[in-house]
């Protein structure tokens, strides 16, 4: 028996590369096997690299919420934007009792996702936001807030100034028609030193006439969506150890208040232009990247030497003395104008951007404010609960965070963690205080009805900018009405007690486990400990958690099987038919062996042994390359040279690592494969009558 | 002396679509222990139907074929089989080595079918063969490397690797010259003599003929007659006219 084999592999391995059909069939199960062992391991390390990624900074191990909810829960929002309809439940103390008796489960964090519109300011609407501030001061008896009202003032009026020279320039390129002569009144009436003496007799008087009429002019406003998530902060940072604390602080335990996402901040409140230069220096300085060769990085030099107004508009008249001077001196010019010196400044090229890069930092950075929001001011929320109320609320902002070693990841910080009391509110929670607060939110909207007929007015009668400004008024009336009956800037100051975490509504609770291997046995251990509780929760595992981002790899996977499946089906067939090729080619050869004594047992083995080597020798080859490739690009490790590569690999590198179970895998599937192709030839082939052999040749 | 292939009124037909073609039409014919006979007749006289019924590589339609004292048509197929490797040896036209085996390889081919025999005794049994044919230098030569001639010893050598009591040579000498077909002849005439093995060989080459000790002379199915060599020989080249 064994030399009998012994033959067979011999004859088997003879025939391997007798003809080129062989080979053909050879390469095609080669690239087969390949592609699973190389696919299959990629997907695999993708899958670790990302649930560390979305474990690390979302979802926690598994997730929880109510069963009765209309959707599934999806972390990172819908596919078709908004948010999943999910059932609020009302008591996590009771939720986390249950749970944390599960024997797996190491901490359980209360969640609750939304978005927010929210509205930052332009310059005019931050230094008058100020200025508001410090007259206040002033009239409370604060004596040094005299000096920085005066400043401010100065501040704006040459902000006005410039505003004026810049439309001047404009209106040589637009007719009379375009102009709107609401917008030359104002502009005209603020820029007089008359309206700056008349000043301090009404001073809420004029700071509401600039809000309305000045700050809407200024284009440099900006609308920003923000995803946020009330959690137990403490809890959250506890559980989410890869968190850290960028700018500011960590919001102090009983306070209100919630931390910005580093991108986000960096994204939506930096300068312009300092953003655009650190993005400039990122590409250079990480992807290699010239100004000369990357269209991308033309624009963002472009930009910068288009729109130096908004720095402009940032210095008073002396801090604009000095900045050109500053900039004068680092630049080696003679030139004395500070927009011709920021041009000169922010024309960049591949030999400069270093230098002018340096020289904007020391030289004008400390003159402005690099950043919209400061680390510890508030910004006004502004959600639409499932009601159709609109629920706002000023959310002080403690600091910025990231997760190590996702760092540059967008998707890792998508959304703002805040505290679970203040997302309550704005997710239309009734507590006592806020339903006071509403009555007061309903006079304020009552006060708001006659700014809307100018709204309208403006809406169809005023050209679109106008339309916009007016929609800043009304927003500015809400605020000033909210300020001043002080419910929401009162609320933002009141501390709260872990019990007040615990006892109240949330949507979600990441779970986090001892042992994340054991991920099947716990989903249904938490199952059966909430049926046995009536908590009627449903059980998510990370990757139905995160939605589509979740399943992306899972996606991707069924595709590599979809193209494995076509490529052996294809293998398969090709292969079935050239062994039925060469079956019959050598019919004469099985004829002779039958003749002399072979068994069509022999024969039938002949066939699917030399098969079989087809299949392992070239699905060998293919398994060997593909674990050599995958090995190797897993030892120097691919960059992740996009941002939202960051999230996928869980880091700035990704490490494909060999799959054993994907090799076995592929394995398997070329040798069913390699036996399900020869059943046919094989059957034809015993069926070959050994009266061939005597048959004279043709 | 008990004939070792015993042929008693043996039809066979052949059916082509619906037609029924008679190869052999009642054929009586007893061959014994370490004869050297020929069959000979024209191309379609049914020699080549005759032996494959001899080889049990086919059976017969009508009446009873004895190889080795048994009844051919009674036996499955893997009987058959198994009689065909154990008691007969074959020598075919156009040789029918396996390609992609060597001389050795193809001679020792049906002793592994066997399994009979350890690694040694095929070695000392194929080498002592190959030595007889000529061919012990050319052990580890491909076919394709080796002349028709030398071939055909090859398929000599196969042939009796197993010390089979019969050999069927169909036309064995067709496909070569007159003086290797001439020196393959001579070959087998050898081995019969000094082993005794019973030759049976189809030839329609009075050259070839005048070897046998007997010639069976076949026409359209039937036995038209046992002559001499020097007679079928005289026959055959009349008849050629």
């Amino acid at each position: 028996m064994v030399t009998k084999l012994r033959v067979l592999l011999q004859i088997a391995w003879r025939n391997l590369f007798a003809s080129w059909l062989n080979v053909i069939i050879g390469l095609v199960i080669l690239g087969g096997t390949f592609l699973v062992v190389v696919g299959g391991s990629a997907l695999d390390s993708l899958d670790r690299s990302m649930s560390r990624s979305i474990i690390g900074s979302v979802s926690g191990d598994l997730q929880v919420y109510a069963a009765s909810s209309k959707d599934k829960l999806s972390l990172f929002g819908q596919m078709g934007g908004g948010d999943a309809d999910l059932t609020p439940i009302p008591s996590f103390a009771r939720v986390k009792e249950v749970l944390m008796k599960v024997p797996n489960v190491r901490a359980v964090v209360p969640m609750g996702a939304a978005n927010a519109i929210i509205t930052s300011g332009n310059t005019v609407d931050v230094m008058l936001a100020r200025l508001r501030d410090a007259q206040k001061r002033m009239q409370a008896g604060d004596a040094s807030a005299k000096a920085e009202v005066d400043s401010l003032k100065a501040h704006v009026h040459h902000i006005v100034q410039v505003l004026k020279e810049d439309r001047k320039n404009a209106d040589k390129l637009v007719d009379e028609s375009a102009k709107d002569p609401r917008a030359e009144e104002a502009i005209e009436r603020v820029s007089k030193d008359e309206f700056w003496a008349e000043f301090d007799q009404d001073p809420f008087g004029s700071l509401e006439y600039l809000e309305n009429r000045i700050a809407p002019l200024l284009s440099d406003g900006q609308m920003a969506f923000l995803r946020y998530f009330g959690t137990d902060l403490d809890a959250f940072a506890q559980a989410f150890d890869r968190l850290q604390i960028v700018d500011g602080q960590m919001v102090p335990q009983g306070h209100r208040g919630m931390l910005l996402p580093k991108f986000f901040y960096e994204e939506s409140f930096k300068l312009k232009h300092a953003r655009r230069l650190d993005l400039i220096k990122e590409e250079i300085e990480e992807n290699h990247a010239t100004i000369a060769k990357n269209a991308d990085l033309q624009r963002m030099v472009r930009e910068n030497m288009t729109q130096p107004r908004e720095i402009l508009f940032q210095l008073d008249p002396l801090k604009t003395k000095e900045a050109a001077a500053r900039l004068q001196k680092s630049l080696k010019t003679n030139e004395t104008d500070l927009e011709k010196l920021l041009v000169q400044l922010f024309d960049t090229n591949d030999q400069n951007f270093q230098e002018h890069y340096r020289i904007f930092y020391s030289d004008l950075a400390p003159l402005l404010e690099l950043y919209r929001l400061r680390i510890g001011d508030s910004i006004p929320i502004r959600t639409y609960s499932r009601s159709g109320y609109a629920h706002s609320a000023n959310v002080k902002v403690w600091g910025t965070f990231n997760f190590k070693g996702l760092e540059k990841s967008p998707l890792a910080g998508v959304a703002a963690p805040m505290d679970l009391i203040t997302f309550r509110e704005l997710y239309g929670y009734m507590s006592p205080e806020r339903r006071t607060e509403l009555e007061r939110i309903k006079q304020a909207a009552g006060a708001q009805d006659i700014s809307r007929e100018d709204a309208e007015a403006a809406l169809f009668g005023g050209s679109g900018e106008d339309a916009a400004g007016t929609e800043g008024a009304t927003t500015a009336i809400d605020e000033a009405a909210l300020f001043d009956s002080g419910g929401a800037a009162r609320a933002e100051e009141t501390t709260f007690t872990q019990a007040d975490i615990d006892n109240g509504i949330f949507i979600n609770a990441a779970v986090m486990l001892k042992d994340p291997g054991a991920l099947s046995q716990t989903i249904q251990d938490i199952q059966a400990a909430s049926d046995a509780n009536g908590l009627g929760l449903k059980v998510a595992t990370w990757q139905e958690a995160a939605g589509i981002i979740g399943q992306f790899v899972q996606y991707l996977r069924y595709a590599l099987y979809v193209i494995a499946i076509i490529i052996f089906l294809v293998a398969m067939l090709i292969l079935s038919n050239a062994v039925l090729m060469a079956t019959l080619q050598r019919v004469r050869e099985i004829g002779t062996m039958r003749a002399i004594g072979a068994q069509r047992g022999f024969v039938r083995m002949m066939i699917a042994i030399e098969t079989l080597a087809l299949g392992t020798a070239f699905g060998g080859t293919g398994l060997a390359l593909g674990a050599g490739l995958v090995a190797l690009v897993g030892h120097s490790g691919i960059p992740a040279v996009s941002r939202q590569l960051y999230f996928f690999f869980g880091g700035p590198r990704w490490f494909p690592e060999v799959s054993v179970t994907n090799m076995v895998i592929a394995y398997g599937i070329v040798l069913v494969v390699s036996i399900l192709s020869t059943l046919y030839p094989a059957m034809i082939a015993t069926r070959v009558s050994p009266v061939v052999a005597m048959a004279s040749d043709e | 002396m008990a004939a070792i292939v015993s042929i008693s009124d043996v039809y066979k037909d052949y059916h082509l679509d619906k037609v029924v073609v008679p190869a052999l039409r009642g054929i009586t014919l007893d061959v014994h222990h370490g004869e050297f006979i020929s069959i000979a007749g024209p191309s379609g006289s049914g020699k080549t139907t005759l032996l494959n019924l001899i080889g049990c590589v086919d059976t017969a339609t009508r009446g009873v074929v004895s190889v080795a004292g048994q009844d051919t048509g009674k036996l499955p197929e893997s009987k058959l089989t198994d009689l065909r490797l154990n008691t007969i040896g074959f020598i075919f036209q156009s040789f029918n080595l396996v390609a992609v085996l060597d001389v050795f390889q193809n001679v020792e081919f049906p002793l592994l079918l066997q399994g009979k025999l350890s690694a040694a005794e095929r070695r000392k049994r194929v080498m002592g063969l190959l030595e007889q044919v000529g061919l012990a230098n050319h052990a580890r030569h491909r076919p394709s490397e080796l002349s028709g001639g030398q071939r055909q010893r090859v398929a000599v050598a196969r042939a009796l690797v197993t010390q089979p009591q019969i050999v069927l040579a169909d036309e064995p000498t067709a496909n070569l010259d007159s003086t290797t077909g001439q020196n393959i002849i001579d070959l087998m005439r050898e081995l019969n003599q000094k082993q005794g093995t019973t030759f049976i060989f189809s030839t329609h080459d009075p050259k070839v003929m005048k070897h046998a000790q007997a010639v069976v002379m076949i026409a359209d199915g039937r036995i038209t007659g046992r002559t001499t060599p020097e007679a079928a020989a005289l026959h055959a080249a009349g008849g050629a006219h």
